[in-house]
């Protein structure tokens, strides 16, 4: 043991005092695991920051649903959710009015608003009060008097307001104006969707293993020089292992100064967290805090596993005293084990498919552990299958020749740096192929992003809301084509609940094949529907009303039209009925529905429709049908998986520049004296390109069947059909090629500089 | 080029690293066939004089002549071509491409010439046998010894059949019975294919093997001498 720990410190001190090469080897291995602990150190945070997240959310959740409905007393509010979008991002709304004294105050405000009253986030203050925010400025028009604080938002980038009104009423049982007494729902947060659980296991591991590949590269940087330097170690009479020791004492203390730079990295990056909105992710500094336990794991596994590595890479090598470093006979990568880990792999997923999709994400960590040993074993692998490959290339021209014989010289450093990416490729291919599988579920909205359809709330009598609603739309900035409106009434009949359509003439036609038709007319679309003339209907849960004996029986409906005439329904309500039927009937506030084809000229056509119907009823509901809405979760673990692929392409790009930087350095006279005989620069160019081009074709060929069977396998598991998105999958291939030429472009200068004559220099 | 022009001339080279003064009015003129030792003190300038003499750098003033052709006014590619075409080198640690095998190594700058990889490697085994390491053909550098890969790399040098090749310390990291084969075997074939030799050296045994000695001090080219028979 004393040996050891005298080997390493003698390592240490070498790695100090060995003079500008060695430091600067030193500070660029630190400088590669520095960005590998960084990042590190950011997902080792993401469970306080999503745990944070969810409190304060929990926290200001205004559904009771637990215990019985409140009745209106001294401390009981009524809470209207105003939930809208202004163009990409969602504004949260609420509008509140206390019944009583002693109403609960919402997380984040000293008081409630009084009547009138704006209190506002510092995101949504910001934008209120830019160019930019004029047009949501319409629909919050009123002094802003006061800020949310911290512990009311989900994140500092979030768009929310509180206003207090002195007019909110109770409405018929559409959730949308409820009585609370307290806010905060101890466990209010959804118990996880147990899909979402699974792709978060394979997000988050198809993240984390390019990282762990990326720090064990970084610790490899600068080999050959060190192996250089330890044959003068032998000739002072170290003995092998002692040289391997004291190699890995120069590595350990790179590792350390990386954790040191890493962990400021990590701070500098934690003060920002608060500035920056990452694909509408945002949260607060404090958030950002690494868990204790994956902190540590961190801190004390970088270090270990640049000891580790560097001995396992020091056991191919032969350094004789005089100054002779032998890479010992490459023995050829025995396949075995590395095919063992992607087949354990599956032998662990195979039980999870067929299952219902519950039993897949309860058996998480099983579910993990298949996912990690596929991503691991396409790691392992790589080198096997880029060495077996190299040694079958067919002869070609001088760059060619360079760069297949570089790789059968040693093609481990090349497809080690790749693995990085044929990892990351693997994961993002395999989630591509189950969020394109399960899509459908998480995503609502279809059509060509032109039509918008408007649910908003009126009280007057039937079939006027529809008018006012129409008329309001028609004269609307960012309105094109006609507004199709009518209203939708609750309709019971036995245990079914049906639906009736109140419209004028004009409107029903759009929607149904309706010839004759007069105010009081009613019709019945049999095709759709069971009910027939003279049923007796429960209209918004209480009054009677029977659907007349003359009514028409449609034996056809029309399907969807030309979205340009004003795109409809595309199955209309069982009952259609003009508002001459229905007049006189005492009715509850109801549902008045839209369509309108939006204006082609500029993006905030559907800001302007918004503006409109928010003046008619603030709690309408505005959706764009072109517009691909995703389900809130669904939405966010797809922004994580593109903020986390940029960050680690970025990661691998850096590592793959630094590893070929490192090549140039190391190579640099057999290059000088390449270009002293004449080789043309763009021939050791196309060398280069080759050398990084052949690795990440295999790696990403490799990556791609990978990801894809394991997408397919994830796709089995939570019951859907197997199908690829093809167009994905050649995206993200050609992400990765770009990665490699963009590599290759930005080594070019340092190639210039490596050819110079001073490189023959020999003294 | 006419009869008694040189093949190639340099005239009043100077050139610097920075503050520090490599060569300070170098003059030297090799002709066809003629086997010039460049000596002198480490230090003193002789390989960077080499290297402008071979186009592998560019003096800071002072002209390069080369069969007539002024070489200050060519550009990168005309130099690379020059280089490709007319010129072979020799280094002190042989330099040979460490991923190519010896007979690929030999090969490689005819196939820069565009010579196909069948022909090129005939010929390179050619040279080989003429250097007597035909047996090394298929092994890497990592895998012969030094001495042999300076035959090596003399057989590279002299495959382009070039008229001048420049040899910068090649014994220099040879033990002398290595240095003198070397030697032996670079003075014959280069006088068999026609080719000047420069070489530079700071060893008299090795300059022994010229026609003639410049001697290189301080930058600049003190004396041009004879070698005695």
């Amino acid at each position: 043991m004393s040996a050891w720990l005298r080997d390493l410190a003698l390592g240490a001190r070498l790695a100090r005092s060995g003079g500008r090469g060695a430091r600067s080897r030193v500070v660029l291995t630190a400088i590669g695991v520095a960005l590998g602990v960084a990042l590190l150190l950011v997902a080792a945070s993401l469970p306080h920051m999503l745990a944070a997240r969810d409190a304060r959310t929990d926290a200001r959740s205004d559904l009771q649903l637990s215990g019985p409905p409140p009745v209106a007393g001294v401390g009981t509010l009524l809470v209207a959710d105003v939930n809208d979008r202004f163009r990409a991002d969602d504004v949260r709304g609420r509008l509140l009015r206390a019944e009583g004294p002693v109403a609960p105050i919402p997380p984040g405000l000293e008081r409630l608003p009084a009547a009138g009253e704006l209190f506002v986030s510092p995101a949504l203050a910001e934008l209120l009060r830019s160019e930019e925010g004029a047009l949501l400025r319409e629909r919050l028009p009123q002094p802003i008097a006061g800020t949310i604080g911290d512990a009311g938002l989900a994140g500092p980038a979030e768009l929310a307001w509180y206003r207090g009104s002195d007019d909110l009423r109770l409405r018929a049982d559409d959730g949308t104006v409820r009585r609370i007494d307290r806010f905060g729902e101890p466990g209010g947060s959804t118990a996880p969707d147990p899909v979402m659980q699974l792709l978060a296991v394979v997000v988050l591991t198809a993240l984390l293993l390019p990282v762990a590949v990326f720090v064990a590269t970084a610790a490899r940087f600068g080999g050959e020089a060190r192996d250089r330097r330890l044959a003068a170690l032998r000739l002072l009479g170290a003995d092998m292992a002692m040289a391997r020791r004291i190699a890995a004492g120069e590595a350990l203390v790179s590792a350390l100064l990386g954790l040191l730079l890493g962990a400021l990295l990590f701070l500098g990056v934690r003060r920002l967290a608060g500035e920056v909105t990452l694909f509408g992710l945002s949260v607060y500094p404090g958030d950002v805090t690494p868990s204790a336990g994956l902190a540590l794991a961190v801190a004390l596994g970088v270090p270990t596993a640049a000891v580790l590595l560097t001995l396992a890479a020091l056991r191919g090598v032969v350094v004789d005293p005089l100054g002779a470093v032998r890479r010992a006979r490459p023995r050829r990568r025995r396949v075995w084990w590395r095919l063992a880990l992607p087949l354990l792999g599956v032998l662990l997923l195979l039980p999870l498919i067929g299952g219902d999709t519950r039993s897949a994400a309860e058996h998480e960590l099983q579910l993990a552990a298949g996912v990690v040993l596929v991503l691991v074993g396409v790691a392992a692998l790589l080198p096997w299958l880029v060495e077996a490959a190299v040694h079958r290339l067919p002869g070609g021209g001088v760059a060619w020749q360079l760069a297949t014989r570089r790789l059968q010289l040693d093609s481990g450093a090349s497809a080690r740096v790749v693995s990085g990416i044929a990892v990351a490729v693997a994961g993002a291919v395999a989630l591509q192929t189950t969020f394109s599988g399960v899509e459908n579920g998480y995503v609502s909205g279809s059509g060509d992003g032109r039509t918008a359809d408007v649910w908003a709330h009126d009280d007057g009598r039937p079939g006027a809301g529809a008018q006012r609603l129409a008329a309001a739309l028609q004269g609307s900035d960012g309105v094109r084509g006609a507004v199709v409106a009518g209203e939708q009434i609750e309709a019971g009949h036995g245990d079914t609940t049906e639906y009736v359509r109140v419209a004028d003439c004009a409107t029903l036609r759009r929607v149904a094949p309706i010839d004759r038709c007069a105010d009081g007319d009613v019709f019945v679309v049999g095709e759709v529907t069971s009910l027939r003339p003279g049923a007796r209907l429960r209209l918004d849960g209480g009054t009677s009303w029977t659907i007349p004996r003359d009514a028409r029986v449609l034996q056809r409906w029309r399907g969807s039209p030309d979205p340009d005439d004003g795109a409809s329904y595309s199955i209309p309500d069982p009952v259609l009925a003009t508002p001459g039927a229905l007049a006189g009937l005492p009715l509850r506030p109801r549902t008045t529905l839209a369509t309108v084809t939006l204006a082609d000229d500029g993006r905030d056509a559907i800001e302007h429709v918004r503006n409109t119907v928010a003046r008619l009823d603030e709690t309408a509901t505005v959706a764009m049908l072109g517009g691909r809405s995703y389900d809130r979760e669904y939405a966010n673990l797809r922004r994580a998986l593109f903020a986390g692929a940029v960050a680690v392409l970025t990661l691998i790009g850096a590592s793959m520049l630094v590893g070929a930087l490192e090549q140039l350095r190391e190579r640099r006279r057999p290059l000088a004296v390449l270009a002293a005989f004449g080789t043309p620069r763009g021939a050791l160019a196309r060398a280069l390109l080759w050398q990084t081009a052949i690795p990440v074709a295999l790696g990403l060929a490799l990556a791609v069947a990978a990801g894809a069977g394991l997408g397919a396998a994830l796709l089995r598991m939570v019951g859907e059909p197997v199908g690829f998105d093809l167009a994905s999958i050649a995206g993200l291939a050609a992400t990765g090629a770009a990665v490699v030429l963009l590599v290759t472009l930005a080594t070019l200068p340092a190639l210039r500089r490596t050819v110079r004559p001073e490189g023959l220099r020999a003294e | 080029m006419s009869a008694t022009e040189p093949l190639l001339a340099a005239h009043d080279l100077r050139k610097a690293f920075g503050p520090t003064p490599a060569l300070d009015g170098a003059s030297i003129e090799i002709a066809a066939g003629e086997v010039v030792a460049v000596m002198g003190p480490s230090g003193s300038g002789k390989s960077t004089l080499l290297h402008c003499l071979a186009g592998v750098a560019r003096p800071d003033t002072g002209s390069v002549r080369y069969r007539g052709r002024e070489l200050s006014g060519c550009g990168d590619a005309e130099l690379s071509a020059l280089r490709r075409g007319e010129f072979g080198f020799v280094f002190q640690f042989g330099q040979l491409v460490p991923e190519l095998s010896c007979v690929e190594n030999v090969a490689l700058p005819l196939r820069l010439e565009g010579v196909g990889r069948r022909e090129a490697e005939r010929r390179a085994r050619t040279w080989l046998e003429r250097l007597e390491v035909a047996e090394l053909a298929g092994k890497t550098p990592g895998q012969v010894s030094g001495g042999e890969g300076q035959r090596v790399a003399v057989a590279r040098a002299l495959a382009i059949e070039p008229r001048v090749v420049f040899a910068d310390e090649p014994t220099g990291a040879l033990d002398s019975l290595n240095g003198e084969q070397v030697m032996r075997l670079l003075r014959e074939a280069a006088q068999e294919s026609g080719a000047a030799v420069v070489l530079v050296t700071h060893e008299p045994r090795v300059a022994a093997w010229s026609d003639r000695e410049v001697v290189v001090r301080d930058g600049r080219t003190a004396a041009t001498e004879p070698v005695l028979p």
